[in-house]
């Protein structure tokens, strides 16, 4: 990990403290559902004439191959009078196929107090090391509300860039799509990342947890629910982004690969073979465990970066002791105009 | 620690790992603003109900089997995590409330939450605040904290006292104690010793002689502890015979007349009494009747016609009037046997308490229920009590004493009980909360007892029993060991 991040980490949190030292606690202290990274855009299938879809049956391929899982997870601590402060941490889950064990590296939590005057030097370092480029960024820094799902999928590309260049032979689980063209996401930096990948013999697979992918207004995970697993669902037609800066890197599939009531868009890279993905899914099948047509690596992944709120007031016991910063709640407005019908996310 | 919560005379304490206390330890809330402080008590330790400790401790519950990893956690927050998994919401009872530095058994107050500040109250702190008088100090041993724990004689005398607990967790030991620091103080005790547990109270450890040697007096019956019917008064006996022998009334009215014939003659004695029966003008089935507990009588050993056999237990008392042990050795006696040396022994003492030729007498009974007769109970604890006579009673099953005892006594010596059903009887002791014995009891060490009542002036205190330099009788008898 560099040592600026948690240098940088640091130095804003002790911005805090000199500061007026209050930090106000958020009314939700639950992870953020817009602040996923993985969060998903859709594509339309063009060119998709039938309802019947192609179904690939897949076979357990009892080949070795270790398998590696990514996710990264961050949660707001709380406001104050100056900024957000938000908490960061990935993880990475490993097999190790020699003694079927499962291994894990858990990075952070690094607390970040982001202001309006440091948000652009944490987001251009983020950007710096993530993205794997010195050359300054032409894209503007983000608002401040932006900053949390930003930095987030900063550092979650920073792991998967870490783990495409080190690995080999390996299939490379991914939280989300292969999708590119979003100021996180630049198509080139996407692109770079699978190409690394499939030089050093790997093969990334981003699985989506929900998908909104529908096919004449039918759900295409409901759609697998009459064939039988392990299989794929393959559409015929072609991928469209809303918008001409979003590129789709993936062949798109929905996955069924155990019995059970799930089922997951799953990306696999598109200048892959056809028959080079359907057997990288078929290794995944003999080299992982799956529970609920989900592998359990990544399983792993989320659990192990994902924050309870047990932490969350560790962190802010944490900047209590270390650097005297008080969590205060504020007042409810909602409770304050409405009384008991203030609902709201922070009525609990 | 913080205060977290106030619900009736509970209070709930947030407190974490780095504090070190204990159930039973007492702590005080000082509202410095208020200038008042709350004495509270640990009644139970539970762990905090932290929000995620769920999801955390199943994400830790994977084996190294299974999973393994390492955290890259520069800032340490994981140390902070552990600290909050393991901070403790301490349930404690207000027992008394320092208003300007004087002791309030109210408590009509709250204390500022987020002002007070919560200190542990060492005993010896305590103990300075509820002014336990020390005149007659009777040392039972240390605290928690190691600082010793006295009470004074004075609060046993003309008090009704239980020590209960279950089997082998120190109960004969701590009234062992009792008595011996009774008698040192010049005061008479009568010990019911169902186990011959007392019998070697004047030896020592070792075998030898020790200070108390010759205060106590050791009685056993059939052996050096006889009478002769001269010395009964009518009312005992037939008290043994109804009570402890279950004659029916038309034999009892029978037996008065027979025993007025005989004390009219100067003539009472076992044998005249069989002769008398045998001639007596009376129906068939009373002879038989009073036959059958006139042989009741011959077979126990007690009686006597031998004057210089019989013991004068007036004698006995008076040996003991200015402090000293008069023991009932009960061991090898029969039930019924038991029942009639109890009711003589309680009928004489009493007769002595009405006439004044005694004071006042401490009674230390063991296992009561096994020789006490169901009118006795209320008797001891209201009449008896009035003429002088100041119980102890020590069992291992708390159900066998009447629920009205418990609600009477004034001081509870409460050893561990783990059965529901025992604290459920211990609880209805009217000297303190139903949870606080619950809780605490449960979880007392071996000699550790904790004390309920008059003697702690109603603040319960946890005290690990000194041990006594007393050759200890009433072990079981095993086996093995003979064999070996």
């Amino acid at each position: 990990m560099p040592t600026r991040f948690i240098e940088l980490s640091l130095r804003s949190i002790k911005n805090i403290a000199s500061q007026d030292a209050t930090l106000y606690q958020p009314y939700e202290t639950i992870t953020d559902i817009s602040a996923e990274p993985s969060e998903e855009i859709t594509p339309v299938f063009h060119g998709q004439t039938k309802l019947k879809l192609n179904t690939i049956p897949l076979k357990p391929l009892p080949e070795e191959t270790p398998v590696v899982a990514i996710d990264v997870s961050s949660i707001k601590i709380g406001e104050t009078t100056t900024g957000i402060l938000l908490a960061i941490r990935g993880a990475i889950v490993w097999k190790n196929q020699n003694h079927h064990k499962y291994h894990y590296l858990r990075i952070g939590p690094f607390p970040f107090h982001i202001t309006e005057e440091n948000k652009q030097e944490i987001y251009q370092l983020f950007r710096q090391y993530s993205l794997d480029t010195l050359t300054p960024n032409t894209t503007s820094t983000p608002s401040l509300i932006h900053m949390q799902t930003r930095i987030t999928t900063l550092l979650e590309r920073w792991l998967q860039m870490n783990i495409a260049t080190q690995s080999q032979n390996t299939l490379i689980l991914w939280d989300g799509s292969l999708t590119a063209g979003t100021n996180d996401s630049p198509l080139h930096i996407i692109l770079q990342l699978l190409e690394t990948a499939r030089n050093r013999l790997n093969t990334v697979l981003a699985f989506t947890k929900i998908t909104r992918l529908r096919l004449s207004g039918h759900r295409l995970t409901d759609l697998i629910e009459k064939c039988t697993p392990p299989c794929l669902l393959e559409m015929d037609g072609y991928p469209i982004a809303p918008s001409n800066a979003i590129h789709f890197l993936g062949n798109i599939y929905v996955a069924k690969l155990t019995q059970g009531n799930c089922s997951f868009r799953l990306d696999v890279d598109r200048k892959l073979p056809r028959e080079q993905a359907v057997e990288a899914i078929q290794r995944l099948l003999a080299n992982d465990q799956l529970a609920e047509s989900y592998p359990e690596t990544l399983r792993l992944a989320h659990i192990y970066s994902t924050f309870t709120a047990n932490e969350v007031i560790a962190i802010q016991r944490l900047l209590a002791q270390t650097h005297g910063i008080k969590t205060v709640n504020r007042p409810n407005i909602r409770r304050l105009l409405f009384g008991p019908f203030g609902k709201g996310p922070e009525s609990g | 620690m913080r205060l977290y919560r106030k619900e009736g005379n509970t209070i709930q304490i947030l407190s974490f790992p780095t504090e070190n206390v204990e159930k039973g330890d007492y702590l005080k809330i000082e509202d410095p603003k208020q200038n008042k402080a709350l004495i509270t008590q640990i009644i139970d330790i539970q762990f905090a109900n932290v929000p995620g400790i769920l999801e955390e401790l199943l994400r830790d519950s994977t084996n190294d089997t299974h999973l393994n990893g390492q955290d890259f956690d520069p800032l340490e927050v994981s140390s902070h995590v552990t600290y909050i998994q393991d901070a403790r919401l301490l349930i404690c009872k207000i027992r008394a409330s320092l208003d300007n530095g004087k002791l309030n058994p109210t408590s009509a107050w709250l204390p500022n939450r987020s002002q007070s500040i919560i200190k542990q109250l060492p005993t010896t702190s305590l103990l300075k605040l509820i002014k336990i008088n020390h005149s007659l100090p009777i040392q039972l041993g240390e605290t928690k904290d190691q600082s010793p724990l006295n009470i004074d004689a004075t609060a046993l005398d003309g008090k009704l006292n239980i020590v209960t607990g279950k089997k082998e967790t120190g109960k004969s030991h701590l009234s062992k104690l009792l008595a011996l620091n009774l008698v040192s103080h010049g005061a008479p005790v009568i010990v019911l010793d169902l186990n011959g547990e007392y019998a070697h109270l004047g030896y020592g450890a070792d075998g030898k002689k020790n200070e108390y040697n010759n205060r106590i007096n050791v009685l056993t019956p059939s052996e050096n502890f006889r009478v002769a019917l001269s010395q009964m008064k009518l009312r005992v006996i037939l008290n043994i015979l109804i009570h402890a022998l279950n004659l029916p009334g038309t034999s009892a009215r029978e037996f008065r007349r027979i025993w007025q014939f005989l004390d009219e003659r100067a003539a009472l004695t076992l044998h005249e009494l069989g002769e008398t029966i045998r001639n007596w003008r009376c129906n068939q089935h009373v002879r038989d009747a009073l036959f059958s507990r006139y042989y009741a009588l011959l077979n126990s050993g007690f009686f006597t016609d031998n004057p210089s056999e019989a013991v004068s237990l007036e004698d006995c008392f008076q040996r003991i009037r200015s402090g000293g042990a008069l023991v009932v050795n009960l061991r090898d006696t029969s039930l019924v046997d038991r029942q009639i040396v109890v009711e003589y022994v309680l009928g004489k003492l009493v007769d002595l308490l009405t006439q004044q030729k005694l004071r006042a007498v401490f009674l230390f009974a063991e296992e009561a229920h096994l020789y006490l007769r169901e009118t006795y109970w209320d008797d001891i604890v209201t009449r008896m009590r009035h003429f002088g006579v100041f119980t102890t009673f020590v069992t291992n099953q708390p159900d066998t004493i009447r629920e009205n005892i418990y609600r009477q006594a004034d001081n509870v010596f409460l050893f561990n009980f783990t059965n529901e059903h025992d604290l459920e009887t211990v609880s209805r002791a009217a000297k303190v909360d139903a949870e606080t014995v619950k809780s605490i009891a449960r979880d007392l060490p071996a000699h550790h007892c904790l004390l309920l009542g008059t003697a702690v002036k109603d603040f319960p205190i946890v005290v690990r029993v000194k041990a006594l330099n007393v050759q200890t009788m009433g072990q079981t008898r095993l086996f093995f060991t003979e064999k070996n």
